[in-house]
């Protein structure tokens, strides 16, 4: 097995006669955690969506364990996407459960799993509450419970801390941080550099669809004359000026 | 087909715990029942008011036992009057073809049945005996009593019709139960679930959850086992509507005076049977993809459901013109209704169950609607798996297709 968990080569997208991803290439290394960074409409969601078998590429390979990602293909992955949401009229267990299920795991294991989980986000008196029942800070929660659910090999996380609170930011910091001390690989989708900063080994900053960095965070900000992530962030995508890396 | 059963156990588990499935499903009997009574009750006028003879172009011999008959009548219905030593011999005529009616009114008609020997004319016109075996004795009798008296007397008489095809007793009636069972199952399944068909997709786009879900299991996998739990709670219904029937009739149709059903009776013709049984599966899968299909495409359930009513009008329209297809199945709209793939399903499962329709039209219309099934669910598939991200606005045809699979 190579180093690389994540390999994407040559990917172009187009949408119509809009090129979305044009000839973006890139690795995911093996237990690192990757920052995937790019103003809106950059190219990064639909970046992991493809690489998730959710949209085709136009061309190019997207390979996760080098082949291209299978529900069935024996992937733990967990996924926690930009647009997110669950079903709003059942209770949260039940959602927690088939997720649980989908994912593998038998059924006591999920409950008992889905209700440890609700007790360290002290959620543990909402199990039998509806979900359009909770505030929208405590369905976030429960809905990073069900990415990480199943021990998640790959852990991609889509802009995580949009809408979150600064108590369930935390969270999540401290969820990633135990997932990366496990080894899992985890691909951080995000404008926010504090984040990048603090959590990322290596990042790529997308722009109109192709790289203008990559590259560990020291290589990177070298390659800017030693700016931070944020001035680097506001250079790339304040004016368009910069040629491309 | 991995999690498949986990898909459908969700489905159904999360849809019979809520109150709104179990009201919809408790009150269709209590519409049933109210439907039918109006029904019974229409029925029951319309015969009080009929006293003339109706119908009467056919050929017919009489036995009159009772000797109540009023020999003038008979000539007027130019009646062949048969002694009841001969009845035997009539009945044989009858279903030799060679005499199409054959009335026996016995010595004792308050406790024996009138028996009615005659050749089938289909489903509807074979009431035409019954009417006049009824019009003339009513008119005999009438002749004879007060009015009074003869108002008594109505609704007394018993009769027992055997109706004859190839020589061979054949009842419309119960022939029609078997195969017919399938045009009713297709009714109720489409009426209540086609809605929870068409917003089953939606729910997953207008929530939000539909990434998650496509990246845990395969689309095909989740539309097979939403359409299995819809199959699941369609069971549910159709025995919420049965039980009460049977438990009702098994314990009070005596004191209900209901008529005894002896089910051992009814005939069941494997051919009619499995035809119906292929057509009802393949029009349920094709209207089941259709419907998955437009909520997949539309972008909210409140906009899926405009397109809801389109497609039970073409589903249930035909069911406006049901006399014609028992009465012409050779007329060309019978013929483009049946093999027309959206108005497919009622024609084939009605003309099947009152048996006019023919082996090599069943084989085309399987056919149609087998192309039609796999056409349909295979759009589905691709609708949710593409029209699902598309959070805000409908797909055009154009895209659907230009897209790569």
């Amino acid at each position: 097995m190579s180093d690389a968990i994540i390999s994407i080569k040559n990917f172009t997208m187009k949408f119509g006669d809009t090129t979305v991803i044009d000839n973006l290439s890139f690795d995911v290394r093996r237990g690192e955690t990757f920052g995937l960074l790019g103003s809106n409409g950059s190219g990064k969601t639909t970046t992991i969506r493809t690489l998730l078998g959710i949209n085709r590429a136009t061309s190019g390979d997207l390979l996760i364990n080098d082949k291209p990602y299978r529900v069935d293909g024996g992937v733990r992955l967990g996924y926690l996407p930009e647009e997110r949401g669950l079903y709003k009229k059942e209770k949260v267990i039940d959602i927690m459960v088939y997720f649980g299920k989908l994912k593998g795991l038998n059924a006591s294991r999920a409950r008992s799993w889905s209700l440890a989980f609700l007790d360290r986000v002290s959620l543990q008196d909402k199990a039998n509450t509806r979900l359009d029942k909770l505030s929208g800070g405590q369905q976030q929660k429960i809905q990073l419970g069900i990415t990480i659910m199943n021990k998640p090999e790959l852990l991609i996380l889509d802009e995580p801390t949009k809408g979150f609170d600064p108590v369930n930011r935390r969270l999540l910091m401290n969820i990633v941080e135990m997932h990366q001390k496990s080894g899992t690989t985890v691909i951080f989708v995000t404008h926010q550099m504090e984040e990048v900063e603090r959590l990322c080994d290596r990042i790529i900053l997308l722009k109109d669809g192709g790289s203008r960095a990559y590259g560990t965070i020291q290589a990177v900000k070298k390659q800017f004359n030693g700016m931070s992530l944020d001035d680097i962030f506001l250079r790339v995508y304040g004016d368009g000026s910069e040629a491309r890396a | 087909m991995h999690n498949l059963s986990t898909v459908w156990r969700f489905e159904v588990s999360r849809t019979v715990k809520k109150k709104s499935f179990w009201i919809t499903a408790l009150s269709l009997p209590v519409i049933l029942a109210a439907i039918f009574g109006i029904i019974y009750f229409s029925n029951k006028t319309t015969n009080d008011q009929s006293a003339t003879v109706q119908n009467t172009d056919f050929s017919v011999a009489i036995t009159d036992q009772s000797g109540l008959i009023n020999p003038a009548y008979m000539s007027s219905l130019n009646a062949e009057r048969v002694e009841d030593t001969d009845k035997q011999a009539a009945i044989e005529r009858v279903k030799s073809g060679k005499l199409d009616a054959y009335f026996y009114y016995p010595a004792n008609i308050s406790s024996a049945s009138v028996e009615i020997y005659a050749q089938d004319v289909g489903l509807f016109d074979n009431s035409r005996y019954q009417a006049a075996a009824y019009a003339l004795i009513d008119r005999s009798v009438a002749a004879s009593v007060s009015t009074q008296q003869a108002a008594v007397m109505k609704d007394k008489l018993i009769y027992s019709a055997i109706t004859y095809k190839d020589g061979q007793p054949y009842d419309n009636v119960k022939q029609l139960i078997a195969p017919g069972i399938f045009l009713f199952l297709f009714y109720l399944l489409i009426s209540f679930f086609g809605n929870q068909m068409l917003t089953s997709t939606t729910e997953e786009k207008e929530n939000r959850v539909i990434e998650m879900i496509l990246t845990t299991i395969e689309a095909r996998t989740l539309i097979i086992g939403k359409i299995l739990s819809l199959v699941t709670l369609a069971a549910v219904q159709i025995l919420v509507v049965l039980l009460p029937v049977v438990a009702i009739y098994l314990s009070f149709g005596s004191q209900l005076s209901m008529p005894n059903i002896d089910i051992t009776n009814i005939p069941l013709d494997g051919v009619r049977i499995a035809i119906g049984a292929t057509i009802f599966v393949l029009s349920f899968l094709f209207f089941t993809g259709m419907l998955v299909a437009i909520g997949a495409a539309s972008p909210t359930a409140k906009e899926a459901s405009g397109f809801f009513g389109v497609v039970m009008a073409l589903i249930f329209g035909p069911l406006y013109a049901v006399t014609i297809f028992v009465s012409s199945p050779e007329s060309p709209i019978v013929r483009f209704l049946t093999f027309f793939p959206l108005t497919a399903p009622i024609p084939l499962m009605l003309r099947n169950a009152v048996g006019n329709l023919t082996l090599p039209e069943a084989m085309i219309g399987i056919a149609i609607l087998a192309i039609s099934a796999a056409l349909s669910l295979s759009i589905a598939i691709r609708l949710f798996r593409f029209g699902a991200l598309e959070y805000s606005r409908r797909l055009s045809v154009k895209e659907i297709f230009a897209r790569k699979s």
